[in-house]
Order: structure tokens, then C-alpha cells, then sequence
């Protein structure tokens, strides 16, 4: 029968594109490499985060456009501080990437402080802090950094990814980068749907740090 | 043409074929809704860093963006590495097209509501990237090289056209829900007996029960013996300038929307003195996305169009099943709109920061 065939055919390509279609996701513009601070008051309380992110080549580049400097190519602090407000004026929108919990409650944070922009090897670095609303003494903190869009690639660095600043000599951290693709095809099992813990799994690309103070 | 009387398989197969032609839509949709929990927690986004061959095409699309700034800076002091830029270019607009971009989606909706050739369906398509391109070409050379606006300026601009798109988008989907349900309307309630007897020769009281909102006259028809099955129009009313200029409307709503890869690119380029580098591999990368675009909308009308003609024997249903996919597809295009315009849908974010 030949219509059928021609027909199953295209019903085949079109299942085939539609597959294609739905899984060749949004990739990343934006890259970062990053690295964080936890910081901690002298009672041992954590306060809040202080990261480091610098961009890409191109998205410096981009962010760059139109900001006037005294001299060609080198760009001061104050010359960037501007830009530096723009910065975590749209950060906010996103939750500033950071997403906290304490012994597995959500945490909170205050508008960011301490912010600037740093121009070096042709790559710009936000550094910023995000005070926590309320200081924390928990058993277990978890910090996750991501953008849930993947529009921007989070990407700690090699070196010193993760610091604790004044904790309390009992505590631990775990830092775990987000999984590569062949990890991910082993554990995106049943497994992953039907752990409560899992269930979004969007977490599973996230960079995650975890300290344990007992 | 068709036979007379069908099998249940024919119509079984006239089913398929229109779901397969859905089904691209359908996904189109699926994976913009997707992209947004209705909770407000953060996305599960499940697909970035998947393994196999998606992992690897995506992994690809990853890489083809992130050589382009090297190939740049490259272009700088050795000319030949624009044709590696070019061709980098090319492969991504392929690639990259085959993500979530809505503009395919409501592309090959209004393909498939309109019951348009896939000629006009690869037409529309590479008018369309062309059109991305140019918005994209001619906002970085204003913004940006003209006027050495900041990033943030830009960055509103590209929000205030986002916005304007979806609206374009929402009032055309609009448009077409209200000529298809027309169509829809009457096709149900077109006595089927009635519907048959005309292919006698009789009841061209009922000859345009099954066409929509062609702009001609009665006398450009051709009353021939299979005018009282869903054929779609003749190509010479395709062809008619009022046809042209509502597909115009597609692409200019869709069109008009740049790229953010593509800006990025651009302010790069110029900012390294070789901005003619980066409009040349925005055309090319626009080349790349209609190759893919087209693609798919060859694949969803020519679904639509098998369904068409293997739905044509069922005795007047088969006009209702086709009415039915087009009044979809057309409420398909104004729920895109809809949703990206109040944020229910999230299409490719725009580069502020």
C-alpha cells in the first residue's frame, strides 16, 4: 500500500523532528566563572554569600558597549559603577541565581551590598554580597547557584571554587559541580521521579554547596 | 481522486497523519509551556546537560557559539578566519533553530491554519530569519554604532520590540481564530448528505462552505466533480497578493524579533573594529535557521496536506476533521501570542544583566 507507506514515513519524520525539536534545548549565552564566599559572624552564624563572577569574553564585551572612560580600554572601578548597579538591579529578577536552604527550609536574602565591577584580562568580574534576612546557625545549609533557564552557564572555578570565611572549625563543606552528560543519562532513572527529594530535578545541574555544622 | 467509499483504515490513517502534523505544533508549545513551572520555583530545566546524541548536538550548539568570539578576534589579524566564522555561523543557525524558538511554532501554525503550499512554507521561513537578521543588523548599527549606547539602552530596546512581537503575534493568531472559526462553524453544521450530493454537480450552495478567507471572487472557482470534498484552494488563489501579504504578516510578527545570540555577536564584532564580519555571520547564521525552519514547515503542512486528501473520502467528516485542525492551529498562534505577551511563555531570554 503505498500511501500508507508514504504516510508512515512522514508520520516517522515528523516524530523524528518533534523529538529533535523538544530536546535540542536552549543553550547557554552567557557564561560565568565563579567562585563564593560564605561568611560567618564570630557567634558562628552565616550571614551571607559573597561571589565573584566574571564573564565571558563576549558577554564583557557586550556589557561594556557604550560606557565612556578616560582612557581607551582600561576602565576603572568608578567608571563601572554604573554599570555595576544595572547589574544587580537585573540579578534581583533572577533571585541572584542563589537559591539557599537551612536543614531544608528556604532561606531568604536582603538586597545585595558591597557590589562592584572589576575590568582585567578583557573579562569583566561582578563581585557582589547577599546578606541572608536572618543570620543562620543550622545544622545544614545547602546553596544551590544556577540560572534555571540555562541561559547563562555557571561554572565554578578550578581553583578555590569555595570558601568558608570565619566558620566554626567544626564545620564541613561539600562542593558539588553539576553533573556532565554521561552521569545524567545513568541517573535519570525512575529513581529521579520517584524520590521525593529529586522530584525537581532541575536541581540536578545546579552547583551545590553544602556545609554541615554539628 | 479518492475513493468513494473509504476504508476505516484510510480514515484511520487520515487521523495519523493530522496528528503528526499536530504533534510538531503540539511540541512547539509544549516546550515553551514547559519551560515555566506554574509554582514559581525554579525551572526544571531537564534537558541542558543531557547525555547521548542530544547531549552531544546540544553540547555542539554549545561550542559553535563560544568559537565565534575566538574566530573574531581570529578574523582580526588573519582575514581567512571569517570563513571560519561564517562557517561556524551556518552550522549554529542550523542548530540553533532547532531549540525553542516560538517563531517555528507559530510559523508552521499559520502554515497549517492556512492551508498554504510548502512553497510558500519555505518562502515564509527564509523571510522570516532574513528579517531577524536585518532587525538585528540595523539595531546594533543604530544603537550601538551610531549612537554608542550603553548595553542597558540596548537591552531596552530589545524588550520594548520583544514585547511588540508577542503582541503582533496575539493580534494575528486573533485574525485567524476568527476567520477559521468561521469555517469550523459552518462545517459543522453543513448537512453531510448535502455536502456529498455536490460532488453531483448540484449544491454549490455549499461549494464555499470549506474555504475561509480567501479574498476572491465566486467566478475564480472551478466547479469540477471533486468541488464537494475538502480541497484545499487552487493554487492560483494561494498565489492571489492578499495571500502574500497575510503571510507578510506572519513573518513581520515573528520577524521582528531579534535573536540575542545574534546582538551579542554583533556588539562584539564591532567592538573589535570588524563589524562587517559580524553581519555577514548574522545573515549566514539566519541562512542556517531557515534551512531548519523550512524544514519543519515542509514536514507540517505536507502531514496536513496527506491528511487532507485521505480525510477527502470520508463524505463531508473529512472536511470537519480539516476545519478542526486549521480552527486549532489558528487558536494555537493567539495562545503563543497570549502567553508570551503575559509571560506564560518563556521564549529565548533577552541579554540584560
Amino acid at each position: 500500500m503505498n500511501v500508507a507507506r508514504r504516510l508512515l514515513g512522514l508520520v516517522w519524520l515528523a516524530g523524528a523532528l518533534a523529538l529533535g525539536t523538544g530536546t535540542a534545548q536552549a543553550h547557554p549565552h552567557v557564561w560565568i566563572t565563579a567562585t563564593s564566599e560564605l561568611i560567618y559572624a564570630p557567634d558562628g552564624a552565616i550571614t551571607g554569600v559573597r561571589h565573584a563572577w566574571t564573564f565571558d569574553d563576549m558577554f564583557s564585551t557586550y556589557t561594556l558597549q557604550g560606557i565612556e572612560t578616560k582612557t581607551k580600554g582600561v576602565y576603572s572601578r568608578e567608571e563601572l559603577s554604573s554599570l555595576a548597579q544595572t547589574n544587580v538591579e537585573s540579578l534581583k529578577e533572577f533571585k541572584f541565581f542563589t537559591f539557599a536552604k537551612a536543614d531544608g527550609k528556604k532561606e531568604k536574602f536582603e538586597e545585595p551590598v558591597d557590589y562592584f565591577l572589576e575590568y582585567k584580562d578583557a573579562a569583566l568580574t561582578l563581585h557582589f554580597t547577599l546578606p541572608l534576612k536572618t543570620p543562620l546557625k543550622s545544622k545544614e545549609l545547602a546553596l544551590e547557584v544556577f540560572d534555571p533557564e540555562f541561559f547563562i552557564d555557571f561554572k565554578f572555578a578550578d581553583k578555590d571554587p569555595v570558601r568558608l570565611v570565619g566558620a566554626p572549625a567544626a564545620c564541613q563543606m561539600k562542593f558539588q559541580r553539576p553533573n556532565d552528560g554521561s552521569a545524567n543519562a545513568q541517573k535519570l532513572g525512575e529513581q529521579t521521579f520517584l524520590s521525593g527529594e529529586n522530584s525537581n530535578f532541575g536541581m540536578m545541574f545546579a552547583n551545590k554547596i553544602t556545609v554541615e555544622c554539628p | 481522486m479518492t475513493p468513494k467509499s473509504p476504508s476505516r483504515f484510510m480514515s484511520g490513517l487520515a487521523i495519523c497523519a493530522t496528528a503528526a502534523g499536530v504533534i510538531l505544533i503540539f511540541d512547539g508549545t509544549m516546550h515553551v509551556l514547559l519551560a515555566q513551572t506554574p509554582f514559581g520555583g525554579p525551572r526544571p530545566t531537564a534537558e541542558p546537560q543531557v547525555g547521548g546524541i542530544v547531549g552531544w548536538l546540544l553540547a555542539r550548539q554549545s561550542e559553535f557559539y563560544r568559537e565565534m568570539s575566538s574566530a573574531i578576534r581570529a578574523a582580526k589579524s588573519d582575514g581567512s578566519a571569517v570563513w571560519t566564522l561564517l562557517a561556524i555561523s551556518f552550522a549554529y543557525g542550523i542548530f540553533h533553530a532547532a531549540g525553542p524558538g516560538h517563531g517555528k511554532a507559530v510559523i508552521s501554525s499559520y502554515l497549517v491554519a492556512n492551508q498554504e503550499t510548502a512553497r510558500r512554507g519555505i518562502v515564509l521561513s527564509f523571510a522570516s530569519a532574513l528579517m531577524q537578521s536585518l532587525v538585528a543588523v540595523v539595531m546594533v548599527a543604530i544603537c550601538a554604532w551610531l549612537l554608542n549606547a550603553s548595553a542597558k539602552t540596548m537591552c531596552g530596546a530589545e524588550k520594548a520590540i520583544e514585547i511588540v512581537s508577542y503582541a503582533l503575534i496575539a493580534a494575528f493568531g486573533a485574525r485567524l481564530v476568527w476567520t477559521k472559526g468561521g469555517g469550523f462553524m459552518r462545517a459543522l453544521q453543513a448537512p453531510r448528505p448535502a455536502l456529498a450530493m455536490a460532488s453531483a454537480g448540484h449544491g454549490h450552495g455549499h461549494d464555499h462552505h470549506h474555504h475561509h478567507d480567501h479574498d476572491h471572487g465566486p467566478d475564480q472557482h472551478v466547479h469540477d466533480e471533486h468541488c464537494g470534498h475538502s480541497h484545499g484552494p487552487e493554487p492560483s488563489e494561494l498565489a492571489g497578493p492578499s495571500g502574500w501579504r497575510r503571510g507578510f504578516g506572519a513573518i513581520f510578527a515573528v520577524g521582528i524579533r531579534p535573536c540575542s545570540g545574534a546582538i551579542l555577536v554583533l556588539v562584539f564584532a564591532l567592538a573589535q573594529g570588524l563589524f562587517w564580519a559580524g553581519i555577514a555571520a548574522t545573515f549566514v547564521m539566519g541562512l542556517g535557521t531557515a534551512i531548519t525552519v523550512a524544514t519543519i514547515a515542509v514536514v507540517a503542512v505536507s502531514a496536513k496536506d496527506l491528511a487532507r486528501r485521505l480525510s477527502a473520502g470520508t463524505e463531508g467528516g473529512g472536511t470537519l476533521v480539516m476545519r478542526g485542525v486549521e480552527f486549532g492551529a489558528a487558536g494555537l498562534v493567539l495562545l503563543f501570542g497570549v502567553g508570551l505577551l503575559f509571560g506564560y511563555l518563556a521564549a529565548e531570554r533577552v541579554t540584560c544583566l
